[in-house]
């Protein structure tokens, strides 16, 4: 399976970690990653705020370059994968698809619509499939109890990705369940991490952000992970911040959701990069027996 | 138990605050028809059972919006709700009151919060004395005028999406997105004549603080869409009022800043909401985040074929917009 491989800005930076598990898991399920230096940012949900037909048009450039390729577009980002979709349907509208078409045509780019875009967790449990990821464990994360947490834009608006359901989505615990661990069912599992007001009022973003993990604590978890490197920064990176906004110690490791799958593959916490996560991973390392972060 | 019906096992929320120091949830097994309703099988229970349950409900056809609650963790009208897919999505069926507003008792909620709130964004028309319609014309709009807020005069005003809201769970300053939505209506409708204030006072404290999760647009029984209003009334903000707020200008700013090099450069994106001054607010959590992922500061690479980038920009934000139609 070959896709055009779209890391996203975040994960060509700031959370490179997620790219090396990408790279790890694909390797190891014989998927191929195309990569094209000329991919721009999707707009994050920032970009559609100032301007929706801009980021509509930045993202059909995207996809257009995918489809000259004739490869469906892998994601590992859940904003990543939410713009990008939006951009495919609201093409769909004829007033929008000439205002875009009328940017693009000049230098020479056409999108006709041809591709879909994929998140990792759906090639994971959809193309590739569960019994393949099974057939790779080596090292089962027996008793380590995960709460995956979405990302909003995986999931939402539900009527117009529907890849999963929306409501109770199950994809990521089914995954969780191939690699051994077990998943832990929360209420905050669907819900939003705050990031996208990380800059407007910390405090409150901060606060949504730690309910979600003291949820997913109250429920067992020894760890999250999540398949939006944009939910990790807020989940890890901020953790300390969400702690403080709900008074609460808090302590809890958050994966990147091809970390935990390259750790049941046999992965090194050196080769994850699991030493650039702010809060330390080597409490539910030690449940599965893996060696802790140098 | 008839081949028809199925053994729905409910657990109701119940609190009485004259007399109960903590909530409890109280059990109920019905054998129903999965066809039947969440509202009728608390009907039931009330004639049948327990007599104290306590609820909201009106015209048990979708239209009235008072049985607003939550089933099975999820925001929803109870006369919309349906016994047997709860039970074989979820094995039973768990029903509370709605979220973020005080609880009277059972699943009756104190409303004022999200009252309060409508009440915030003047939902009416402001016409300007000034300017009065021309004669026979005081509904002076024309069919695609009317269709720019086709979705926003469905809402029942349920609260299921103030009910769903992380934002108003975690700030009680945030308007909710039914509020959101109606201010909408207001401000794409060619009679009112106070847009521009609309817009401008809504922000502070309230536009911003939207997650665009799309929790509400999940939750409403009616389709009303309320994120997806709420996106749109940004981007008219900016339009009417530029980058004010801490908000506005980080879509802007981020905007301005993926234009640079293709990429996302987090950490002028930094500088550029918060200005270098308000910037060293951010240098504790930095210094920590740096330490760790010293990428964060370093510019990315410049993607290839950049100048396309800077072309559909050129076309599509630089130049004025073109007239509709």
């Amino acid at each position: 399976m070959k896709l055009a491989y779209y890391p996203g800005c975040v994960a060509q930076s700031s959370g490179k970690e997620l790219d090396l598990a990408t790279r790890y898991v694909c390797r190891a399920l014989s998927v191929e990653l195309a990569e094209f230096p000329n991919f721009s940012c999707c707009g994050s949900g920032f970009v559609d705020e100032a301007n929706e037909v801009l980021n509509i048009a930045l993202n059909a450039r995207n996809l257009a370059i995918a489809e000259r390729a004739g490869l469906n577009v892998l994601t590992i980002c859940s904003t990543c994968q939410g713009m990008l979709s939006l951009a495919n349907l609201r093409l769909k509208d004829p007033a929008v698809r000439s205002r875009v078409d009328g940017a693009l045509r000049p230098l020479g780019i056409e999108y006709r619509g041809s591709v879909v875009v994929k998140h990792l967790l759906q090639v994971l449990t959809q193309d590739v499939g569960l019994d393949a990821v099974r057939a790779k464990v080596r090292r089962p994360l027996a008793g380590l109890k995960v709460g995956a947490f979405y990302g909003c834009h995986l999931l939402r608006p539900a009527d117009e990705l529907a890849w999963e359901d929306g409501e109770e989505p199950h994809a990521f615990e089914d995954l969780l369940q191939a690699v051994g661990a077990s998943p832990v069912y929360y209420r905050g599992r669907v819900m939003c991490c705050g990031f996208p007001i990380q800059f407007v009022k910390a405090e409150t973003a901060s606060r949504v952000a730690g309910r979600q993990i003291l949820d997913a604590k109250a429920h067992g978890a020894d760890a999250m992970a999540t398949p939006c490197p944009l939910c990790h920064i807020s989940l890890d990176a901020y953790q300390n911040q969400a702690a403080k906004a709900v008074e609460a110690p808090l302590d809890m490791p958050v994966f990147h959701l091809p970390q935990v799958v390259a750790l049941a593959f046999g992965a090194t916490p050196q080769e994850l990069g699991l030493s650039r996560h702010l809060v330390p991973t080597d409490s539910a390392l030690a449940k599965i027996g893996a060696s802790a972060v140098a | 138990m008839s081949a028809a019906t199925v053994p729905a096992a409910f657990e109701v929320y119940r609190f009485d605050p004259a007399h109960d120091k903590t909530p409890r949830y109280q059990r109920y097994t019905l054998d129903l028809s999965p066809h039947t309703v969440v509202l009728t099988a608390l009907l039931r229970i009330r004639a049948e059972v327990d007599p104290s349950l306590t609820l909201r409900y009106s015209c048990r056809s979708a239209i009235c919006g008072s049985c607003a609650m939550q089933i099975n963790s999820k925001s929803r009208l109870a006369c919309e709700a349906h016994v047997g897919p709860e039970m074989a999505r979820h094995g039973r069926i768990v029903v509370e009151p709605m979220r973020n507003q005080p609880v009277l008792r059972d699943l009756v909620v104190d409303q004022t919060p999200f009252w309060q709130q409508y009440d915030r964004i003047e939902p009416h028309l402001k016409l300007d004395p000034a300017r009065p319609m021309p004669e026979g014309k005081v509904t002076a709009m024309t069919p695609e005028e009317v269709n720019r807020f086709r979705e926003t005069p469905r809402c029942i005003a349920c609260a299921a999406c103030y009910s769903a809201c992380p934002a108003v769970e975690a700030d009680a300053g945030f308007p909710g997105p039914m509020a959101l939505a109606k201010l909408y209506r207001f401000v794409v409708d060619p009679r009112d004549q106070a847009h521009q204030d609309r817009l401008l006072r809504i922000q502070p404290n309230g536009l911003w603080l939207c997650l665009r999760c799309h929790l509400c647009t999940e939750a409403c029984p009616k389709d009303v869409r309320p994120s997806e209003r709420i996106r749109d009334l940004k981007e008219m903000a900016i339009a009417a009022e530029g980058a004010t707020e801490l908000g506005s200008r980080h879509a802007v700013g981020f905007k301005e800043n993926i234009v640079d090099r293709g990429l996302l450069n987090e950490m002028r994106l930094v500088r550029q909401t918060y200005g270098t001054v308000g910037m060293l607010g951010q240098v504790g959590q930095g210094l920590k985040i740096v330490r760790k992922k010293p990428e964060i500061a370093r510019k990315p690479a410049r993607i290839a074929d950049l100048e396309e980038v800077e072309k559909i920009y050129e076309a599509l934000d630089r130049s004025p917009p073109k007239e509709e139609g």
